[in-house]
């Protein structure tokens, strides 16, 4: 295809580093307009309530500010949105849902008038009984978090369930184990803490609702506006500058509706930059529980998976029921089960709104399955890897009954992992290792679309609707142009971030950006590559099947000409571009659980060596290794860094991250300095992380997608180490100091005093 | 806007300004909002993760810790005051080469921590720098390929 | 939180306070006497400007003391002690090697607290003056017997740090008062000091508990514990058997066992009742074993 060398495969300079490095990268709230108004949200010390009354009086008076608004500016009733169904309200209505659901917004022409009218915004409110976990949604009696009317047409609708899956195959209770494992299992609730705090902007101009936010899927924020605000699609651009970081949380809309509101009620443009705290209000991880049992023939091979999953959605469903059906279709693990069986429920609660989160709740039922495994092996006297080895499922293996067959040597990725922490050798002295895998199913049911202008120049431009949000899709995709047409990557541009210029992308999620938008720019790359063959035919007079297109070059006549000199010849003097174009779709099946069979596999291996202070708790990692299989890396570097990345997240919700609620709701560990994430000082001594590289995936050269693996199975991973190197086993996640110290003294290991 | 406002002369990235701030202003409100310097970042507001770290006088602080008006007569060295031009420092050259940049949104604290590091020590082992840049968060990266870019860094600063 | 009862003000914005920078100690005592109510010190600003930032408390007026010249003096040799200035930051403390020397236990708690960029910023008499039960330099202050240097529009008074602290965020200090210095007595030649504590992560962190430790021949050894009762505490071992190496082990235990008692820890957001107790009981001895192993290490160079 090209001659030369193509920057696939290469691990090139990242595209947009050098402003990143310079301090010129522009985030959202960098970016400024003229005449905007600075915005602050009102939101109570609650967890629940009702409202009352909200006076504006004081706020209004304070010199500077244009507009407060509540619930009862808006038109009545209050407009709803969400990406799965209209239930949430563009600011509180009647009633406080979770902590920091905002009751007013004042726009004023300064952030310090804003911040002083907002203190001065009174509201008159009663505080609820809430419910704020599992138990107390489901319990009797318990108070509803969402109205049975706007449940929509549905059995649970007088209950706090959003949803209840049942996946499986075979008969779990007719089969016979001679090992059965038991357990419960539990995953905190968790926040994204991206290091760019959410920020968002919008403005009206000539019927258009322009609404900038580095939201990773603009559409769906375009299409959410749009409906909630009542224009036509076409009439709202979404401008989405690079995230800060962002996770899955900042998938899916939370103030811009409010803040298209506010442009609209003001005639200005206005602004909202939340502080940390309001971002960690604004979305989290769904905390989850496991109820799992495990059967087991005495050699190990594995009878039944028998899981029931509550995951504690939050207020209002956002991307919650996908979460909960998506990951509990494939909790089995990337194993051959001959009998499943998975009841998953998604909970609502007075919490703040869950949505996607890096792993999308597969590192929440990983946590569980893995660990049983870890606790089959030590039962049954056998090997962890083995014990896995034996069950993995085999390259082209139906390992969930009529869906995508497993696609890759995932037991190749096992072992590596293994060998990597020398897993064949004793572990030296007071310390243990452990395993774990993870497997998530890539994007089904979605397109990607792309548009290749080839400028008159030779140089391309490339428009897709994919988002970067430091995963560099921006440079990955600009290789797989380059690489087509065989041009430098620095002759392609990728434009990205406006609705108003860029093609339908469903969105930046599920790993799935590499395969998807990669195809879709393969083939519209193959347009054009056919154009210049058809307009060179009629130019030169050579049948079109005899014309070539490859390094760069059109050939013909046995002359290969530049791009630029071919378009020169066609268009003449006043100039023209060709416009090639492509889409890859994932099909919609209806009878399909998720809409859409899996696109590709995204399986990890992870293997970590530890050593445990018996005395403090304190967990110290020796080594963290993981393996991703990922059929071909676009950009191995970058590969690297997200696997990398993802690792050290994982060891977050592993060590030490975890949302703290109060009696009433309220998040007591609010913002950075009781919410501990992982620092420079908290990596493992050594940390690696390999690709298997099969070039077995549905994109470019066997590509798959990256990114998520690498924190699927960590906590597992680094909780059976633990229990290698003490023996005791937690099923509670984060393994912080006092609840491993809290484990040992149970186990009596830990005595007083010990030095 | 209403309000006291102090007068505060000061340098940064080798301009002198004059800045108008009410006092409740952190320095890094004054550089982002009134000096258009919007390469340092906000983030916690409270001196937990780093992202608003400058150098005033050569030491690196966090800029939401300091209010403007304290900053009077200092200089202050942002990290848009590192390129010489189009030539990048040799810390930003080498944050780049390792892949120690993702979003970037740490990455403008980073290097000023970093540039302050090796300020006060050119050769510095790898637990030194991994504890040096320990008061800068990184969500999106596991920090081992920042603490490559500083070591990097100071050996071409070193030949 | 913010206060949902606050009365309507003037049209002004008023969340912003006076700042002043006085040049004299007259002009600060002079300050003090027109500012009634809401009035903050401003040395480092990194536990001051915390509440300013998050809007849950404003000062009506700050004074920045960064321009008293009888302030600025750097860490100095006076008599029998070394004298750290109200404005000598941690960053200093830690480049000197007289504190290396003579203090390992105080720079290896003042390395603890937060970050590169908190401690260029942060005092040390700062760090004393916010009085939080969890401050990780006052436990290896105490055992090395830190007495604080105040200056008020009356005169000047000296006050032990263990008598210093009243409980969280409160201290000795009067309304006109401020702490010029601290002077740390130096130790004798030959001794052992060390400083551990648990926290919840590796990287920087408030210390769950923290201890400190100093032992000095033929002395009572001295602990100093932190985030274990609403202000940090000087434990003296009267019996002198811990800083004994013949002394009986169980007589030992009990000893230590015995200074534990004043300590009161609570369970909140960072640790639990009984976390706190069982870590002041291992680290207590891990200070003391830390400490001993220093002691005969000084006690072999000094032989040497």
């Amino acid at each position: 295809m090209t001659a030369g060398a193509s920057p696939f495969g290469q691990s090139i300079a990242r595209v947009g580093g050098v402003e990143r490095v310079t301090g010129a990268q522009r985030f959202t709230a960098d970016l400024k307009l003229d005449g905007v108004l600075h915005v602050k949200l009102v939101h109570l010390p609650v967890g629940h309530a009702r409202i009352i009354a909200v006076d504006t009086s004081d706020a209004l008076e304070v010199a500077g500010v244009q507009h407060v608004l509540s619930a009862a500016d808006l038109p009545q009733p209050v407009p709803r949105f969400g990406p799965a169904s209209r239930d949430r309200p563009v600011i509180a209505s009647g009633e406080v849902k979770y902590f920091g659901e905002p009751v007013a917004a004042v726009a004023a022409e300064s952030e310090d008038a804003a911040a002083e009218a907002a203190a001065l915004v009174r509201v008159e409110y009663e505080e609820l009984p809430g419910v704020y976990s599992i138990e107390e949604a489901l319990a009797e009696g318990a108070p509803l978090v969402q109205h049975p009317d706007l449940r929509g047409d549905t059995p649970l609708a007088h209950t706090n369930l959003l949803g209840e899956w049942h996946f499986g195959w075979g008969d779990v209770d007719a089969t016979r184990a001679d090992v059965v494992i038991e357990g419960t299992y539990s995953f905190p609730m968790v926040s994204h803490f991206a290091i760019e705090p959410f920020a968002t902007m919008a403005a009206v101009q000539d019927g258009v609702v322009t609404v900038w936010s580095p939201i990773q899927h603009p559409f769906v924020l375009q299409r959410v506006i749009a409906d909630v605000v009542g224009l036509p699609v076409s009439s709202v651009r979404i401008i989405a500058p690079d995230a800060g970081g962002a996770f899955g949380g900042k998938g899916y809309p939370k103030y811009e509706p409010l803040m298209a509101f506010l442009a609209l009620r003001t005639g200005r443009p206005v602004r909202l930059v939340l502080s940390l705290e309001e971002s960690f209000q604004a979305s989290r991880r769904a905390a989850c529980t496991v109820r799992a049992r495990t059967g087991f023939d005495r050699e190990g091979g594995l009878c039944f998976q028998d899981l029931e999953a509550d995951f504690l959605i939050g207020a209002y469903a956002d991307i919650g029921a996908r979460v909960v059906s998506k990951a509990s279709y494939t909790a089995s693990g990337p194993y051959r089960t001959p009998n499943v069986r998975i009841v998953a429920r998604g909970v609502l609660s007075h919490t703040v709104p869950s949505t996607a989160f890096r792993g999308f709740g597969v590192p929440q039922l990983a946590w569980a399955v893995e660990s049983q495994l870890a606790e089959a092996a030590r039962r049954l006297g056998l090997d962890p890897l083995e014990l896995r080895a034996r069950n993995l499922a085999r390259k082209g293996e139906d390992f969930i009954p009529g869906d995508t067959p497993a696609d890759g040597d995932w037991e190749q990725a096992l072992r590596r992992a293994a060998q990597a922490v020398a897993w064949d050798t004793p572990a030296p002295a007071g310390r243990g290792r452990g395993l774990a895998m993870g497997l998530k199913s890539s994007a089904t049911v979605s397109v990607s679309n792309a548009i290749v202008r080839l400028h008159h120049d030779g140089s391309v431009s490339v428009l897709v609707g994919t988002s970067d949000m430091g995963q560099g899709a921006r440079t990955v995709l600009s290789q797989v142009a380059a690489d087509e047409l065989g041009i430098p990557v620095d002759g392609v541009r990728v434009v990205m971030g406006d609705t108003s210029v860029v093609p339908f992308d469903t969105s930046t999620s599920a790993s799935r950006s590499s395969v998807f938008s990669g195809n879709a720019i393969g083939l519209a790359c193959r347009d054009l590559r056919g154009q210049l063959c058809s307009i060179a035919a009629e130019l030169y007079g050579e049948p079109e099947e005899e014309i070539r297109v490859d390094g760069g070059r059109v050939h013909v006549h046995g002359e290969g000409l530049a791009y630029g000199a071919l378009l020169k010849d066609y268009f003449g003097p006043s100039r023209g571009e060709l416009i090639g174009v492509g889409r890859c779709r994932a099909r919609y099946l209806p009878e399909h659980p998720l809409g859409g069979a899996p696109s590709f596999w995204e399986l990890v291996a992870v293997a970590c060596e530890v050593e445990v202070d018996e005395t403090t708790g304190e967990i110290l990692i020796h080594k963290l290794v993981t393996v991703s299989d990922v059929g071909k890396a676009i950009n191995p570097q970058h590969v690297e860094m997200q696997d990398e990345g993802a690792a050290v997240m994982g060891l977050g919700h592993t060590l030490m991250e975890h949302l703290i609620l109060d009696e009433g709701g309220r998040i007591s560990n609010l913002g950075a300095l009781d919410y501990r994430i992982p620092t420079s000082r908290d990596l493992p001594l050594e940390m690696a992380t390999f690709m298997v590289e099969n070039q077995d995936g549905p994109g470019p050269y066997g590509a798959k997608g990256a990114g998520e693996s690498g924190i699927l199975a960590v906590a597992p991973a680094v909780a059976a180490a633990v229990q290698a190197a003490t023996g005791v086993r937690i099923r509670d996640l984060p393994l912080t100091p006092e609840r491993v110290w809290r484990a040992l003294m149970e186990k009596g290991l830990s005595e007083q005093p010990i030095v | 806007m209403t309000g006291r406002t102090y007068s505060v002369s000061l340098t940064v990235n080798g301009r002198p300004h004059t800045l108008d701030v009410p006092a409740h202003h952190t320095l890094l409100r004054a550089l982002r909002e009134q000096l258009d310097l919007v390469g340092t970042k906000e983030c916690c507001t409270e001196g937990e993760c780093g992202a608003c770290t400058v150098l005033v006088d050569g030491q690196a602080v966090d800029s939401c810790l300091m209010l403007a008006v304290e900053a009077a007569g200092a200089e202050i060295t942002t990290i848009e005051g590192l390129a010489d031009g189009d030539r990048l420092d040799p810390l930003q050259a080498a944050f780049l080469e390792t892949g120690a940049v993702q979003c970037g949104f740490c990455t403008p604290g980073m290097i000023m921590t970093a540039r302050y590091l090796l300020a006060q020590d050119p050769h510095p082992t790898r637990a030194a720098v991994q504890e040096g840049i320990s008061g800068n968060l990184c969500r999106c990266g596991g920090y081992n390929r920042i603490v490559d870019a500083v070591l990097a860094a100071a050996e071409a600063e070193s030949s | 939180m913010r206060d949902w009862t606050r009365p309507a003000t003037s049209h002004d914005i008023v969340s912003t306070f006076a700042y002043h920078r006085p040049g004299t100690i007259a002009e600060l005592w002079q300050l003090l006497a027109e500012s009634a109510q809401g009035v903050k010190l401003l040395a480092g600003g990194t536990d001051l400007l915390v509440p300013v930032n998050k809007g849950t408390e404003l000062p009506r007026v700050v004074i920045d003391l960064k321009r008293l010249d009888l302030l600025r003096s750097d860490i100095s040799a006076v008599g029998g002690h070394l004298r750290v200035g109200a404005l000598n930051v941690l960053t200093d403390l830690i480049g000197d090697p007289r504190i290396g020397r003579h203090f390992p236990a105080l720079l290896e708690a003042a390395a603890a607290v937060g970050s590169v960029q908190i401690r260029n910023r942060a005092t040390l008499v700062g760090n004393i003056c916010n009085a939080s039960p969890a401050a990780d330099t006052a436990p290896a202050l105490l055992v090395f017997g830190a007495v604080v240097n105040i200056l008020g529009s009356r005169g000047e008074r000296s006050v032990p740090l263990e008598e210093f602290f009243l409980g969280p965020g409160l201290t000795v200090l009067q309304p006109a008062e401020i702490v010029t210095s601290i002077d740390l007595p130096l130790p004798p030649e030959v001794n052992g000091s060390a400083f551990v504590r648990v926290t919840r992560r590796r990287g920087f962190d408030l210390g769950t508990v923290s201890v400190s430790c100093l032992l000095v021949p033929g002395a009572a050894a001295r602990f100093g514990f932190g985030a274990v009762a609403p202000r940090p505490l000087l434990a003296v071992d009267d019996t002198i058997t811990l800083g004994d190496p013949d002394a009986d082990p169980t007589e030992q235990s009990e000893a230590l066992d015995h200074l534990l008692e004043v300590s009161s820890p609570i369970s909140d957001l960072r640790a639990s009742r009984d976390y706190r107790l069982a870590m002041l009981a291992s680290l207590s001895r891990r200070a003391l074993q830390l400490a001993a192993q220093r002691l005969r290490s000084a006690r072999n160079g000094a032989a040497a």
